[in-house]
């Protein structure tokens, strides 16, 4: 700062001198003028005065050693900045013809200062400087300088003035059309009722769409009085306008079982299926409807864990999937094996083994008869790679998909014969493939197994077969699905469940995960124990804290 | 699982929005009439009362079914963070019969409403679909040919991305940012956060609708 100071003070004052040591070269007056140079040597000496100032203070702080106050010399320094940068401004205007401001070579300048240090331009930028000066000089060059410069001005006044009107056109036009496109009222905001009623209006839409305020209709408007639209026509019958359906009997009637899905399964999106699968047609009855038909069986009523079973009431737990369901989802034949299972463990030592032996066949009631008890026998000690073996040699054939309930009935009484005529393994075939029974079948005909094979037995199965109402409790245990049984379960190939059959087996050990084959798994395990008993139609949860016990001491 | 956000928009400006969307999205508008009937459950069905809603779409010839059960939204400072509300839901068509169903396990109509309006399916990061309808009710049940507007001067908009629980931020990014070219005409929000018009909606919406800027002056 100092150097370019010091080089404007020179300058300054260098330009004072020679125009008055040259008395007879005396600058233009209008160069004088311009140069404004009285104007330009005061700013140079206050300049200057400032500077010398500065030094003085700090001297003086230097020599007695005392605090400077920097906020001032700070200020101080800006001032003489500022007047620094003013002289330079103004020198820089006049004097481009005499001195070269930029003295230090930057970025800025390194492209231009050759030129300006040239004293004569490029071959190429001579001829386009001629080029140039010809195209404007074109009609003035004959004339004399001034009169040139006149034309020059002239002509540049005029293109300034052509600018500058057409921006004012442009901003007109500008302002016309928005005006035209807003209207009057260009304000951004809106006026505090209209934005209350907005807000208001909102308020109802959205409480209307997504909680359904405002849109519900007193009980009485609630009948159906005009005549439904097309797509409620056909499912919709009239008397169907109220919507409780207390009769869960109507319900099986349906030849079309209806999609099912229990409604205590809120968390669990994946157990509304489509149309496309079957479900087992239950009856949405209540569980109290359940607990009734209980009673019109031979059997006991409800199971729970807890309670003492006698073997006889295995009968009541047919899985509702008896009924009419052509083919069966895994988690009710699951289920349905569950079921059977546990109406196994509610049986006297030689039917558990019946029991664990039903594991294995998913759907095989009719066949379980005497018969299969004495192969339990051997099989309740055996090993499950054995159990595999014996598996795979008893086979139960049984027919073919049950579609209609008559064919369930007539498996069920068929059953019933075979165990009446007490025939042994060797013969039979246990039939994996679950999804041709309905596990209420399965079920019923396991548990007619279990008791003795009297006709009485069968009359008791065929009194059993109606009770569908116990179907809906193994329902509701399925979806549960927090229980995750041992993983040997699931392993097991033996029990390998064919993706139909839904077994209507008792939810114990459920199949809480989808398709799990683990239920069986735990049967030979838990087949001891004959007091894990069936687990009651509604509640899985209590019976598997038994299983998990039984399943550890079996092993 | 899904994210969604919500806004309203004045009758008056769907028009526009119709063109912004088509513009952005690249696809043609779907028509949208959908009748809406939701279900609650009694509570002895359950722990809890659940609600599941049947939507029938009437807009093809053969009226489809669908069922959908809508859960409860992601909560926590995570879920305060994203602009937009992530919520489980699941979603499946059916078969007509699917009423009659829920009639029988014990569900009882609670409420029902038609949906007018259209729809743009596209893919933008996830795919999203944005649906302008308004919402009408029915003073007769289930009378959808006699449905007025709730709200007949404001028509609702619904911009929804199915989502994951591995990839809803990816979504829900992908989501804020094509809402916000919706800015100039609409505030989106999380369902149950009131937003509001825009104030330089009328003034967008007239640039829209302009015919490119001929007009003479």
């Amino acid at each position: 700062m100092a150097a370019t100071e010091g080089a404007v003070v020179a300058g300054g004052q260098d330009q004072q001198p020679p125009p008055q040591a040259r008395a007879v070269e005396r600058l233009n007056p209008q160069v004088q003028q311009q140069l404004n140079l009285e104007l330009v040597k005061t700013r140079a000496i206050s300049l200057f005065k400032a500077i010398t100032r500065i030094l003085e203070e700090l001297g003086g702080l230097a020599r007695t050693n005392a605090v400077p106050k920097w906020q001032y010399i700070l200020g101080q320094f800006s001032m003489v900045n500022l007047e620094l940068y003013n002289i330079v401004e103004e020198i820089k205007n006049v004097s481009k013809a005499f001195v070269v401001h930029p003295k230090n070579v930057n970025a800025e300048n390194a492209t231009i200062l050759p030129v300006m240090l040239s004293s004569k331009l490029l071959p190429e930028m001579e001829m386009d400087d001629n080029a140039k000066s010809e195209q404007l000089l074109h009609g003035v060059q004959n004339l004399p300088v001034p009169a040139q410069i006149e034309k020059l001005k002239t002509r540049i006044d005029m293109i300034g003035a052509a600018c500058e009107s057409a921006e004012k056109i442009i901003a007109d036009a500008r302002k016309s059309y928005f005006g035209t496109r807003q209207g009057p009222s260009l304000l951004p905001t809106i006026d505090k009722v209209q934005a209350a009623k907005i807000q208001e209006q909102e308020n109802l839409l959205r409480s209307a769409v997504n909680h359904g305020e405002g849109l519900r209709m007193p009980g009485d408007q609630r009948q159906v009085t005009s005549s439904l639209p097309v797509h409620l026509a056909d499912v919709l019958s009239v008397n169907d306008g109220t919507q409780s359906f207390s009769d869960s009997s109507g319900m099986y009637q349906k030849n079309t079982p209806p999609l099912m899905s229990t409604p205590s399964n809120n968390n669990q999106g994946t157990l509304l299926q489509a149309s496309g699968a079957q479900l087992i047609g239950r009856p949405a009855a209540s569980p109290s409807t359940g607990s009734t038909s209980f009673d019109n069986t031979t059997a006991s009523p409800m199971q729970y864990a807890n309670s003492p079973r006698s073997g006889a009431n295995i009968m009541n737990t047919p899985s509702p999937q008896q009924q009419s369901h052509q083919q069966q989802q895994p988690q009710q034949l699951q289920q349905h094996q569950h079921q059977q299972r546990q109406k196994m463990m509610q049986l006297p030592p030689h039917q558990q083994q019946l029991l664990a032996q039903q594991q294995l066949r998913q759907s095989s009631m009719p066949g379980l008869g005497q018969n299969q008890l004495s192969q339990l026998h051997d099989m309740q000690n055996q090993t499950q790679p054995k159990f595999q073996s014996m598996h795979g040699q008893h086979h139960v054939q049984f027919s073919q998909p049950l579609a209609a309930q008559q064919l369930q009935g007539r498996q069920l009484t068929s059953a019933a014969m075979h165990m009446g005529t007490n025939q042994l393994s060797q013969g039979n075939q246990l039939n994996r493939q679950l999804n041709q029974f309905s596990s209420a079948a399965n079920s019923a005909l396991f548990n007619a197994a279990q008791t003795t094979p009297t006709s009485q037995m069968i009359t008791n199965m065929s009194a059993m077969m109606p009770s569908q109402s116990i179907l809906p409790r193994m329902q509701f245990g399925m979806s549960g699905g927090n229980r995750s049984l041992p993983a040997q379960n699931l392993s097991d190939q033996m029990f390998n469940m064919g993706a139909a059959s839904a077994s209507g087996m008792m939810p114990i050990q459920q199949q809480q995960q989808h398709g799990t084959q683990g239920a069986f798994g735990n049967m030979p395990q838990g087949a001891q124990n004959l007091q894990s008993g069936i687990v009651p139609m509604q509640n899985t949860q209590q019976n598997h804290p038994n299983f998990q016990q039984q399943r550890p001491q079996n092993q | 699982m899904e994210c969604v956000v919500q806004g309203i928009i004045e009758t008056k400006h769907v028009e526009a929005l119709e063109i912004l969307l088509q513009g952005l999205c690249g696809v043609h508008r779907d028509s949208l009439r959908i009748h809406e009937l939701c279900l609650k459950s009694v509570p002895n069905l359950g722990l809890v009362s659940s609600e599941v809603r049947l939507l029938c779409d009437l807009e093809q010839p053969e009226p489809t079914w669908t069922v959908r059960h809508i859960g409860g939204a992601m909560r926590g400072a995570g879920a305060e963070q994203i602009s937009v509300l992530v919520r489980t839901m699941a979603e499946s068509k059916v078969s007509k019969n699917a009423l009659r169903l829920f009639y029988a396990l014990g569900y009882k109509l609670d409420h029902e409403l038609l949906r007018v309006g259209f729809a743009f399916h596209f893919n933008r990061g996830a795919p999203i679909t944005v649906t302008v309808s308004s919402v009408n009710k029915m003073l007769k049940l289930h009378a959808t040919d006699e449905a007025v507007p709730v709200t007949p001067g404001i028509q609702l908009v619904e911009v929804t991305a199915p989502a994951s629980s591995e990839n809803y931020t990816e979504v829900a990014a992908a989501m804020t940012s094509f809402c916000e070219y919706l800015a100039p005409l609409l505030h989106l929000s999380k369902p149950g956060v009131s937003t509001g018009v825009v104030p330089t909606a009328a003034a967008a919406a007239a640039s829209l609708m302009s015919d490119g800027g001929g007009t003479t002056l």
